[in-house]
């Protein structure tokens, strides 16, 4: 997941771009005729092999079922929000890209429409889809920074486990990539604290030792290079021998692209890939 | 002055320059004591020029822009880049101006001001004054700029390296969290820092023990050696325009400026003045 680059509305931006609000219009999938035949029921009993792993035509499927579906047992969860954010990650073309993460956004207020307002879950993956869905756009951005910062802290009391710490992870990102104060709810402070835990507390996910080096280097003390060096190294570690599915490409971005910021002859650390630098 | 303005500045400046050349045109933004990440400004000032040139019929990519919120960075590269347009600080057009033959050309409103007041904050009830913190901690983002604050917020009348013990910050919110918890003495706040003030929960009530005069806000500046008057006066107006056209009325909303306005040279008489004196 991008996660670092959806909340990087730090300034201005690309903006104008659909200032009216999020797409509502769904993406249309090919090939759902070889789809195999579920019910909504019959795949939140096998929702847990769902996963960012899952090839992107099982995910296609397994949506449109939900797309259909009445059952409100199932609307209810987070199972559609979650879905979608997978097919949302992975989508290359912005357009098609917003379409899904902003339906997953429709099937989280759905299922808190239906009562799902005690599930961490639904409250994270509306706000991760959120994210992705108005990261591009400056307007949208602005105006859901309260609503994502609130999502986050209902996802963090309810569910803090969630994605390796998801809700830590992505609340620290906010604070840190975020319109600092006075202008916004950026907060370098928040920031440190909330991803120390992260990599505390979940030291199993490899994005959220990138986040702590990054919170870290935003310090601009040349005394916590070491730090932010380990940190960033275990992140590529876990990275390159860790089974991400179709996160571990645009994670690997993530990495290089703040080796590059902050130089690799300073990181001195090898590529998740096993090609040393420097 | 706003880093939202200097931002949101730096996206027009483009719509007025007066030809798509083939090389992009660099605009140079300086903004001293910031804590926006360059790389974000950059990315996002670049995503900016790209509105502007299709807002203003202007061939993509014409404009280019460098960001830096190092003061000596800023002279280096308005030295190696030579810029037409820059925009900066009023402390470094008032360093600046002569080397680069610098005038001012438009700057921004912000609830009917185009100026603003600086401020010493302290715990309150603890000192009575400036004279009170001689070698006392002194926080703040605006640090970064030690002599505009010595010759122009203070007057001439007080050498902050010398009067006080300087720890500059980054973020205002770290330096205001510092005071609260006693670990600095005050902190000098901008007009938009102080007036943020009561949306953070401070667990000791802090108050002004120093207000500067009214300090005009500087914006966009442009080198007259290199640009004509119809250069700077198109230029002008055209930013004039952007906060009532539909969709730089919008840009304009969402960071609060509400037009922007040629700036009236005399009004930084009093601040060269004040600069040239300056001990």
């Amino acid at each position: 997941m991008r996660k670092i680059q959806l909340l990087s509305i730090v300034l201005i931006p690309a903006f104008l771009a659909g200032c009216a609000g999020l797409q509502r219009d769904h993406v249309r999938f090919d090939g759902l005729s070889d789809c195999p035949k579920h019910s909504a029921t019959t795949l939140a009993a096998k929702q847990s092999q769902l996963s960012p792993s899952s090839d992107t035509q099982t995910l296609a499927c397994a949506l449109t079922v939900l797309r259909e579906t009445q059952d409100q047992s199932v609307l209810r969860t987070s199972l559609g929000s979650r879905l979608s954010l997978y097919l949302a990650e992975r989508e290359t073309n912005q357009e098609k890209r917003e379409k899904l993460a902003a339906e997953g956004v429709g099937f989280a207020e759905t299922a808190l429409a239906q009562g799902g307002d005690g599930d961490g879950a639904v409250h994270y993956y509306l706000a991760t889809n959120l994210g992705l869905a108005i990261r591009e756009q400056i307007t949208l951005a602005i105006d859901n920074l309260s609503r994502l910062e609130n999502e986050l802290k209902r996802a963090l009391a309810l569910s803090p486990d969630i994605d390796d710490g998801g809700p830590l992870r992505i609340l620290g990102a906010l604070y840190l990539k975020a319109p600092a104060w006075p202008n916004g709810i950026g907060d370098p402070d928040k920031a440190l604290e909330l991803l120390e835990r992260a990599v505390k507390e979940y030291p199993g996910h490899p994005i959220n030792h990138l986040f702590y080096a990054q919170a870290l280097w935003d310090e601009e003390d040349e005394a916590l290079l070491p730090r932010i060096k380990a940190e960033f190294s275990q992140g590529e570690k876990l990275l390159a021998e860790g089974n991400w599915g179709y996160s571990k490409q645009p994670w690997i971005k993530e990495f290089e692209e703040f080796r590059r910021e902050i130089g690799e002859a300073r990181l001195g650390v090898p590529a998740a890939n096993g090609t040393p630098h420097n | 002055m706003r880093k939202t303005c200097l931002i949101v500045i730096a996206g027009l400046l483009a719509s007025c320059t007066v030809s798509a050349a083939p090389d992009p045109e660099m605009i140079v933004v300086c903004y001293p004591g910031g804590s926006v990440n360059v790389k974000d400004a950059n990315g996002a000032m670049s995503a900016m020029l790209r509105v502007v040139e299709r807002v203003g019929q202007w061939q993509a990519n014409s404009f280019n822009s460098l960001f830096t919120s190092k003061t000596d960075e800023c002279r280096k590269q308005m030295a190696e880049k030579n810029p037409k347009f820059a925009i900066t600080s009023l402390g470094l057009y008032l360093e600046l101006r002569t080397l680069h033959n610098w005038v001012p050309v438009v700057q921004p409103r912000i609830k009917g001001r185009s100026s603003e007041r600086y401020r010493v904050v302290a715990q309150k009830g603890k000192y009575k004054n400036l004279d009170e913190l001689k070698g006392k901690t002194l926080g703040g983002t605006v640090l970064e700029e030690q002599a505009f604050i010595g010759k122009i917020v203070f007057a001439g009348k007080y050498d902050p390296a010398s009067f006080f013990v300087l720890k500059p910050s980054n973020q205002a919110i770290r330096a205001l969290r510092a005071l609260d918890k006693g670990e600095l003495d005050a902190v000098i706040l901008n007009e938009q820092q102080f007036g943020g003030l009561a949306s953070l929960q401070l667990t000791t009530p802090l108050e002004a023990i120093f207000t500067s005069e009214e300090i005009p806000m500087m914006g966009v500046v442009a080198n007259s050696a290199i640009t004509t008057v119809e250069d700077r006066s198109r230029f002008g107006r055209a930013l004039e325009e952007m906060c009532s056209d539909a969709e730089g009325k919008k840009l304009c909303e969402l960071f609060g400026v509400e037009s922007f306005v040629f700036m009236d040279v005399s009004l930084f008489e009093p601040m060269i003045k004040l600069w040239g004196e300056g001990k």
